[in-house]
């Protein structure tokens, strides 16, 4: 009986997590069920715009193009009408994943420009990676969810040294840790109600493992030449990994 | 974790009985192309801002030398010497227990319609 209240109690905890998030993403129903009405999206132009610009970053970026063969090659293959969505969302918050429906949210209110939104795609496309290939417990555990917002604040170029530079964070030995831990924190108070000392725990606790987890990229790419270097390592791998 | 499709060659161990099949886990042109790359500004100025150190470029030499040595004469110990550094690379990736348990499969959701679109009519 004890287990079963622990049970209870966890789905309660996840379920009050999940309103939480949602209200950064308001178009999105409270049981996680997004409206759509085609009319309204297809003549407004935010929508319009960010629609366009996610299909130049799936077609374009070298960073967008790796994680979708690897999301492919892990059984996820992603569709654009499937599992994107442009919305209006609350705050300064570019996008989210939402693993209730499997989709990824673009907040077409606030990405204005492609270096952006192809930074984003990359982002959320880390989480849905991660959803895929392991069993991710987004609203229950903060650890699981640091441990996803290290890798793609690592990974997505989030904390490449001109970005920091624009934020006005100069630093130069090791900047790009501090910065992944920093940016990390702020996703998880972003999208879930816990306080900042808890969730510098869990990004601290799980730093070193979740920091030199490279995939499927194999290294972290700061630029465009690394992520290309990276795909062709990954379009490589069957002969790497027969031939160790 | 992704899966290894073992299509293309023996590995290191089996091809110690049989190493007619085996080939250098990566082309001798790759591992060229990751020394130079590694010896660029760009990459010790990225290695600095990532780690706080200039980063060691000598092994991707070493690979290539070991590389063309295969490659050129067959060398056994050249295809010892890329296979240990090669399996020393997967384990330092993999010196941290992961936070999460990986999956055996994908989520079953992941392809199915959003809820409220796709019910039969």
């Amino acid at each position: 009986m004890e287990g079963a209240d622990a049970e209870t109690q966890r789905e309660r905890e996840r379920e009050q997590q999940q309103q939480f998030s949602y209200q950064v993403f308001p178009e999105r129903f409270s049981e996680g069920k997004p409206k759509r009405s085609f009319l309204h999206t297809s003549f407004c132009t935010h929508n319009q715009k960010c629609r366009l610009m996610l299909l130049k970053a799936t077609e374009l970026s070298p960073f967008v193009k790796l994680l979708l063969d690897a999301m492919k090659r892990s059984g996820c293959t992603v569709y654009r009408e499937r599992h994107f969505s442009c919305e209006d969302c609350n705050g300064n918050v570019s996008g989210g994943f939402d693993a209730a429906t499997s989709q990824i949210v673009l907040c077409q209110n606030n990405i204005h420009n492609q270096a952006h939104m192809n930074r984003v795609v990359t982002h959320e496309l880390i989480h849905a990676f991660d959803h895929c290939r392991a069993h991710v417990d987004w609203f229950a555990n903060v650890k699981h969810l640091a441990c996803s917002e290290v890798r793609a604040a690592n990974l997505s170029g989030d904390c490449s040294l001109p970005n920091e530079m624009v934020r006005f964070n100069f630093g130069l030995k090791q900047h790009h840790q501090t910065c992944v831990r920093d940016r990390a924190l702020r996703s998880i108070l972003a999208v879930r109600k816990v306080s900042k000392e808890d969730a510098q725990k869990a990004v601290d606790e799980v730093f070193e493992s979740c920091f030199n987890d490279h995939e499927p990229f194999g290294r972290i790419p700061h630029n465009k030449s690394d992520a290309k270097r990276a795909h062709r390592d990954f379009q490589n791998r069957d002969r790497y990994y027969s031939n160790v | 974790m992704l899966k290894r499709r073992d299509a293309e060659g023996p590995g290191c161990k089996m091809a110690d009985i049989d190493d007619s099949l085996w080939r250098p886990p990566r082309s001798c042109e790759h591992y060229w192309a990751e020394w130079k790359h590694c010896r660029t500004i760009r990459n010790f100025l990225h290695h600095y801002y990532t780690y706080g150190e200039t980063p060691s470029c000598d092994q991707w030499k070493r690979d290539y030398q070991n590389c063309q040595e295969w490659e050129e004469n067959g060398s056994p110990e050249a295809k010892q010497f890329l296979c240990k550094s090669e399996q020393a690379r997967i384990l330092a990736k993999q010196k941290h227990a992961p936070v999460w348990t990986m999956r055996q499969s994908p989520p079953r959701d992941w392809h199915l319609p959003l809820p409220g679109e796709g019910k039969s009519k």
